[in-house]
């Protein structure tokens, strides 16, 4: 699969034969009326899109980042655009992909946490908060619907927390097809080629990542952007950062630099930009 | 043909701002058989003295199951009560699709209270003539709720609702205290079956007539009839 | 009620010969019975409290809330029906998400105050349906990061859809002793807003209450107290903690003359209130 996210649900070619660009002309759903047309098009591609998010579990919790850049093709367009987003007490989303599209399902997310809080005392240990689970299970309904009604959210997300009421860390993901899976380390985009191999030497399962401490799996997510950062000219060296843990409850950073880096390899690179053989 | 002017409709107010309307059907309740719930700090549990036609019929249903964590015995009409049912099922529903999640309990009865709010502030339908005892499980332990046609529904420790059921509540008056701390679900039940008896005039309790539902922390909402309920009587 | 029995009493948006309208009117008697509401602003926020009066015992304390949010910043009690009031904090829960929908940030409680207004008062202009049972009593603060003037606001909104703004208010059964005790409170010579904080007013809050109970003193009632302040709440409205609650029944006990060893076990039941 190609993680492009202006690849991300589309056929191959290999497969399919060479996509019908004439499609891309067609009208969209507000001109409908007008148009002589008998089919609509929604959203094919992406405009402005946000990179990789990644996360691991580790024994108390989960850590996420996803660096603080929003691309517009290949031009970086923003930046200091946060993609990880808190949602009650003890879940953080990472969004990666359309950032306009992810601004729409923040407001979901802030009606959702609302919702949840009328006549729920904030005060009392009695209260029924948000988990995990709830809002990861209504994003992937969500993104799932609105493939079913063949207009996507063009994002790849991942939910991570902790459980307030058990403890356990929790961490899923879910995209633009509604597909939906679990594992005690995640990516979307370019992360799932570059920093999954590096997050599952830490933990391949979900007894060793019951393991890891806290530690190392900071370390881990933080050579893996150190990776991703090399290798993605779609990310950023400044990026976010995110530890939920059941103890401490949710640390957040939005300010951190990739660091100790080494660009020697570089010099042996050849085939793009100024460089002459 | 009516008592005053002022009752003819549920949108008109009494000069001492009564709704007569409401209050009527809230009167619906005690045409009904008597039903009686109670809860200790893990169960809940619901009895009720089902009624039939007559000797040759079966006896209507009193107590309905609505998701594995919730349901509630009636006393009153029991087709709105069958309305407020399929309601409850499909908020319970939803919630278990949309967020994994069984339907909290206090959100149930926020939506109720506004569904037969509705019928008391327009002029078309009628409200709902019946009164529910809804039991159940959440994240935050059990709950007993009352609702009443008036759109109110309250929280309680113990509730008695229909035909006679002022004897019923007495008891349970008295012995909540006692009551809330029973850890075994049986003892809670014989609670139930005991303040029922209370409210008996020419009935006995038999395994015909007796209806008991229960839920817990460590119980599925359940409906004990027939030979089930031998042992409580 | 001079006019009661004539005909023009019968339906909603009728006027009578001299331009009333009865069923307003009625509609307000339904709140004159109402548990004791009271709001007052503070310097940064505003406090609402309202009397719970315990009809059955079998009702669980702390439990059946009154006080109720409309959104984030803005609190809401009630007097009258509470179902009715359900109803309004309802539409307010929509139009904030609406408001919120449509220009990005949160209601200002004014705007609050006229779209419920508004609704309310449309509810007094047709025979098919009849007004709000509920003197309504809402209001907050919004942070000016919100586009908000870190101006506290507080408004009663009445069956026949008007709305004031108010320093403090009172409604339901006890209003005359309450509003007398906020009158006292707001027009004497030492009283300063811009330094009165959050907790004096929960304070004086509880105080009133418990005054205005004493009318009614043969029946138990559970206090509830909430809040909305930008420096103890951070601009949220929220019910006031356990410490502060405590406190502030403790004060307003003493302070009418309740001794603590005649509390039927009222304590104990505050204390799980929270």
């Amino acid at each position: 699969m190609n993680h492009d996210p202006y690849s991300w649900g589309r056929p191959s070619d290999a497969m399919y034969g060479q996509y019908n660009n004439a499609i891309a002309n067609a009208p969209n759903t507000l001109e409908h009326h007008s148009s002589g047309s008998n089919f609509n098009e929604n959203t094919t591609r992406p405009i402005v899109t946000g990179t990789s998010v990644i996360a691991i579990k580790y024994k108390t919790g989960v850590v996420i980042a996803a660096d603080n850049l929003a691309s517009y093709g290949s031009l970086l367009r923003f930046q200091g655009i946060e993609r990880l987003h808190k949602v009650g007490k003890t879940t953080v989303v990472g969004i990666s992909g359309d950032v306009s599209d992810m601004q729409h399902l923040l407001t979901i997310l802030d009606q959702l946490e609302m919702e949840n809080n009328y006549d729920n005392d904030e005060y009392s240990d009695n209260v029924d908060e948000l988990q995990p689970s709830y809002i990861f299970e209504y994003l992937a309904n969500l993104m799932y619907h609105r493939r079913s009604k063949m207009n996507p959210l063009w994002n790849a997300l991942i939910v991570s927390g902790v459980d307030s009421k058990t403890g356990k860390p929790f961490l899923e993901y879910v995209n633009l097809l509604g597909v939906k899976y679990a594992s005690p380390s995640i990516a979307t985009g370019f992360g799932s080629h570059l920093a999954i191999p590096l997050l599952r030497k830490l933990a391949d399962s979900e007894e060793e990542a019951a393991e890891l401490t806290l530690e190392q799996a900071k370390k881990g997510i933080k050579d893996s952007m150190k990776v991703l950062f090399y290798r993605d000219t779609r990310s950023s060296k400044n990026y976010s950062l995110a530890v939920i843990d059941k103890d401490t409850g949710i640390a957040y950073d939005n300010n951190v630099d990739v660091e100790d880096m080494s660009w020697k390899f570089a010099k042996d690179i050849t085939g793009y930009g100024t460089q002459r053989v | 043909m009516f008592r005053n002017n002022y009752d003819g409709d549920t949108v008109t107010f009494s000069p001492t701002g009564r709704l007569f309307q409401v209050e009527y059907a809230s009167e619906a309740i005690k045409q009904g058989s008597v039903t009686i719930g109670l809860r200790s700090k893990k169960h809940v549990v619901l009895v009720g003295l089902k009624r039939n036609e007559d000797k040759l019929s079966s006896y209507q249903k009193k107590i309905i199951k609505c998701d594995s964590h919730l349901g509630f015995s009636l006393a009153g009409l029991a087709p709105d009560a069958r309305i407020l049912a399929n309601y409850m099922k499909q908020q319970a529903s939803y919630n278990d699709m949309v967020y994994g999640k069984k339907i909290n309990l206090n959100k149930l009865s926020e939506l109720l209270a506004l569904k037969a709010q509705k019928t008391t502030q327009t002029y078309s339908g009628r409200p709902y003539g019946v009164g529910l005892l809804i039991a159940g499980v959440d994240n935050l332990g059990v709950h007993l709720l009352e609702f009443q046609p008036t759109g109110n529904v309250t929280e309680l420790y113990g509730a008695s609702i229909g035909a006679r059921s002022q004897g019923g509540k007495t008891y349970l008056e008295n012995e909540f205290e006692n009551y809330l701390e029973i850890e075994d679900l049986d003892e809670l039940i014989a609670h139930g079956v005991k303040a029922l008896k209370q409210t008996l005039k020419d009935e006995t309790l038999d395994i015909a007539n007796l209806s008991i539902g229960v839920v817990g922390e460590d119980i599925d909402f359940t409906i004990l009839e027939g030979k089930h309920v031998e042992k409580y009587l | 009620m001079t006019s009661v029995g004539t005909g023009y009493d019968l339906s909603n948006s009728v006027f009578s010969p001299d331009g009333r309208n009865f069923q307003v009117e009625y509609a307000s008697k339904a709140v004159e019975n109402g548990s004791t509401t009271v709001g007052l602003k503070c310097k940064d926020g505003v406090v609402f409290g309202v009397e719970k009066i315990i009809a059955n015992k079998l009702l669980v304390p702390g439990k059946n809330r009154k006080i109720q949010t409309i959104d984030r910043h803005i609190g809401c009690c009630y007097s009258g029906l509470i179902p009715d009031g359900k109803h309004l904090v309802n539409r307010g829960r929509e139009e904030a998400t609406n408001f919120r929908n449509t220009y990005g940030k949160p209601i200002p409680v004014s705007a609050m105050s006229e779209r419920l207004s508004q609704y309310v008062q449309a509810y007094t202009l047709y025979n098919s349906v009849r007004p709000f049972g509920i003197s309504t009593i809402f209001g907050g603060v919004l942070k000016t990061e919100n586009g908000g003037d870190n101006k506290p606001e507080l408004f009663m909104l009445d069956p026949n859809g008007s709305c004031w703004g108010y320093k403090g208010i009172a409604t339901g059964k006890g209003r005359q002793t309450a509003k007398a005790e906020l009158e006292k409170l707001i027009t004497s010579e030492t009283f300063d807003f811009s330094t009165l904080s959050a907790k004096q007013a929960v304070e004086e809050v509880a105080r009133i209450i418990y005054l205005a109970h004493e009318d009614n003193k043969d029946k138990d009632f559970e206090l509830e107290l909430s809040w909305c302040s930008l420096s103890e709440t951070n601009g949220f409205h929220k019910y006031v903690p356990e410490e502060v609650y405590n406190e502030a029944v403790e004060n307003a006990k003493s302070a009418v003359g309740l001794a603590d060893s005649d509390e039927s076990g009222e304590e104990d039941m505050e204390v799980d209130a929270q």
